[in-house]
């Protein structure tokens, strides 16, 4: 049993070491910062996090950041403003090297699509055959994995931000944009051809007008014009019609009317009758050329284009896209006109593939229609989300990080032992809390077992 | 340039060849009063066939009962759905006769029930205009078949648009005619097929 003086001894031999401990928690708490060239080397993008907290705290003069996984925005934008504050910090790729392509990252845009279905055009990008998963706030929408072009496209209706990416990185996306659609004008003669486009167009879920010429000076007018002729003629300009599609000769009197709107912006499909309009020449983007037989019963076969009969399109304009090949012909030539479009066909009755095709026969004659009348439609965008919105996703996490740290090192090994600064810090403030509450509480032992307050 | 082609249904009982002069009728009646650009003659296309689905408006019409064979009815459904347009006339102009109450059954087991179309339908002004409806036949004023002024014609609808249009009011016995006879006539009485037509073709 220690004498009453050995005690005090080994009271204040404790009370100095919980003095000591203090101090140095003090210490560490308002210890100035490290010196200017300390250098630290964060390895692993799960130990950023963690590292930015104390690296704020405690500045370190360099920083060399190995990856495994593209880090997320928060902790580039963190590594950004270190780096504004003076830290060194450069950064290169972990892993083998056949695992470094990985690292390129997924990019990822969504862009609403000319179409009435309200659609949004999601393209990924990536390192090919990187697995892939495209996913919406309502759930999944694709999973695959990303084709040798290095892009996968994905047409979808999207709720709310959409998430892509693999493994070892994420990106984020959200459309910014919708379109603003009016309604599409069919000019056609009374028949069938211009009966079933317009029926294919509102099917696709455009909003139709249609003149239908019967007889000199009696045409059958139907949609948001009403049945005000004059109106709906009067009225072809951009304001009020993403495109026209000019059936037959029956837009000849419109001609002067299409070509004023083609070059305020808006979209115009020329079918194979409508292109023997003259005043409509100097807008079209190739020349009729010669006719084309139809191949007889190909109507219900997997390529129905091919019994329809019409004409080659040729002497395409130098700045004309050939949209639609058929059999070595081209049968479909748009090019810009102003700043509108302008696509010529040279198809005969499509309304037969409808009728006579196969089993999916009319929703192809619809999609197909669709698809032409959206290359060309004028489709103004409009803004769909407040802009904070924007702000939230992260398309491009690679290029992100190089342009908030830098082209990435060059492979070379790993430059001794990463130290553990954040494990070392940690360490350290729990050995001085341990010696402090161990002094003292062995002080306050010693007091109470030799009777002492 | 699509060319219209006036089609008469081709069923394989009844008489379905019973006005003859129809589709002839017809053909003068829209060169004469529209532009469409309309095939001199007509065609008779077997409602079995896949051919009927290269005439989106087929005519059809008889006496007799009438039983569609399951590929008429097979024919028959792809037609309206893609978008065809099925005329039938009764011939009788006869609500108890033998083709209205057999046709009726194939119509609505193939299409749908038939039901009343309004007067105020645009087929009634498509081209000319109809304030009260479908016109009336000189079969129906004079009192032959059932003895009955049917003030309205039937339809089957897909969506707004006539699928089958059906009529009591024998237009078969009204339009079968020479068309050079019209010149006898002070009100050409086949102005209704027009509006039929255009209708067929615009909507």
């Amino acid at each position: 049993m220690p004498s009453r003086g050995e005690r005090r001894l080994l009271e204040r031999g404790s009370r100095a070491v919980a003095l000591a401990a203090l101090g140095g928690l003090l210490w560490l708490a308002w210890r100035p910062p490290p010196p200017a060239n300390a250098r630290v080397t964060v390895d692993g993008t799960a130990a950023l996090p963690a590292f930015l907290s104390q690296a704020t705290r405690a500045p370190v003069g360099a920083l060399a950041l190995v990856i495994d996984s593209i880090p997320g925005r928060r902790e580039r934008d963190w590594l950004r403003a270190l780096a504004g504050a003076g830290t060194a910090v450069t950064w290169r790729r972990a892993g083998a090297t056949a695992l470094r392509g990985d690292l390129t990252g997924i990019a990822i845009t969504a862009e609403p699509v000319v179409d009435p279905s309200g659609r949004s055009r999601i393209v990924a990008v990536g390192p090919p055959g990187a697995p892939l998963t495209i996913s919406d706030e309502a759930g999944g929408m694709d999973s695959a994995s990303i084709a040798s072009s290095g892009a996968r496209v994905l047409d979808a209706t999207v709720d709310g931000i959409v998430t892509g990416g693999g493994a070892r990185s994420v990106a984020t996306t959200a459309p910014r944009d919708s379109v603003v659609l009016r309604p599409v004008l069919v000019l056609a003669n009374a028949g069938w051809e211009g009966k079933f486009i317009a029926a294919a167009l509102e099917e696709a879920g455009w909003r139709v007008d249609v003149r239908f010429a019967v007889a000199p000076r009696v045409a059958v007018v139907q949609g948001t014009g009403g049945r005000d002729q004059a109106a709906t003629i009067a009225g072809i300009d951009t304001g009020r019609y993403a495109a026209v599609v000019a059936v037959d000769e029956s837009a000849a009197p419109h001609a002067a009317a299409l070509v004023r709107f083609v070059r305020q912006g808006g979209g115009l499909v020329v079918g194979r009758d409508a292109s023997s309009v003259v005043a409509l020449a100097p807008i079209l983007p190739a020349r009729p050329g010669a006719p084309i037989t139809p191949v007889l019963g190909a109507i219900a076969s997997d390529q129905p284009l091919r019994a329809l009969g019409g004409i080659a399109l040729s002497a395409p304009r130098r700045d004309a896209v050939v949209l639609d090949r058929l059999g070595g012909a081209a049968r479909g030539v748009a090019a810009r006109v102003g700043v509108g479009r302008v696509l010529m066909l040279g198809y005969d009755e499509t309304w037969r593939w409808r009728m006579e095709g196969g089993e999916g026969a009319p929703a192809e004659h619809r999609s197909w229609w669709s698809a032409m009348v959206a290359s060309v439609a004028y489709a103004p965008l409009a803004p769909l989300r407040p802009a904070t919105a924007a702000q939230l996703v992260d398309e491009a996490p690679y290029a992100a990080l190089v342009d908030a740290l830098g082209e990435p090192l060059p492979d070379q090994p790993s430059a001794g032992a990463p130290i553990s600064a954040i494990a070392w810090q940690r360490l350290r403030f729990v050995l001085l809390f341990v010696l402090l509450i161990g002094g003292l509480l062995a002080e306050w032992t010693s007091r109470r077992l030799r009777g002492a307050r | 340039m699509s060319t219209f082609t006036f089609a008469t249904v081709q069923y394989e009982s009844g008489d379905w060849d019973s006005a003859p002069l129809v589709p002839a009728n017809l053909i003068d009646s829209i060169a004469r009063y529209t532009e469409i650009d309309v095939a001199p003659s007509g065609v008779v296309v077997p409602l079995g066939s896949e051919a009927a689905l290269r005439y989106p408006l087929l005519y059809l019409t008889g006496h007799l009962p009438v039983r569609f064979t399951a590929q008429e009815k097979q024919v028959l459904t792809r037609f309206l759905d893609r978008g065809g347009l099925l005329f039938v006339d009764d011939h009788n102009h006869d609500v108890d006769g033998m083709f209205h109450k057999t046709v009726t059954e194939e119509l609505e087991q193939v299409a749908g029930v038939l039901r009343k179309l309004p007067n105020t339908h645009p087929l009634y002004s498509s081209f000319f205009r109809f304030e009260d409806g479908p016109p009336n036949t000189s079969h129906e004023l004079n009192g032959w078949g059932d003895n009955l002024l049917h003030p309205y014609l039937m339809a089957a609808m897909r969506g707004d648009r006539i699928a089958v249009l059906y009529s009591n009011k024998d237009y078969s016995s009204e339009w079968n005619f020479h068309p050079d006879n019209k010149r006898f006539y002070s009100v050409d009485n086949t102005r209704f097929g027009v509006n039929l037509v255009v209708y067929a073709l615009t909507r």
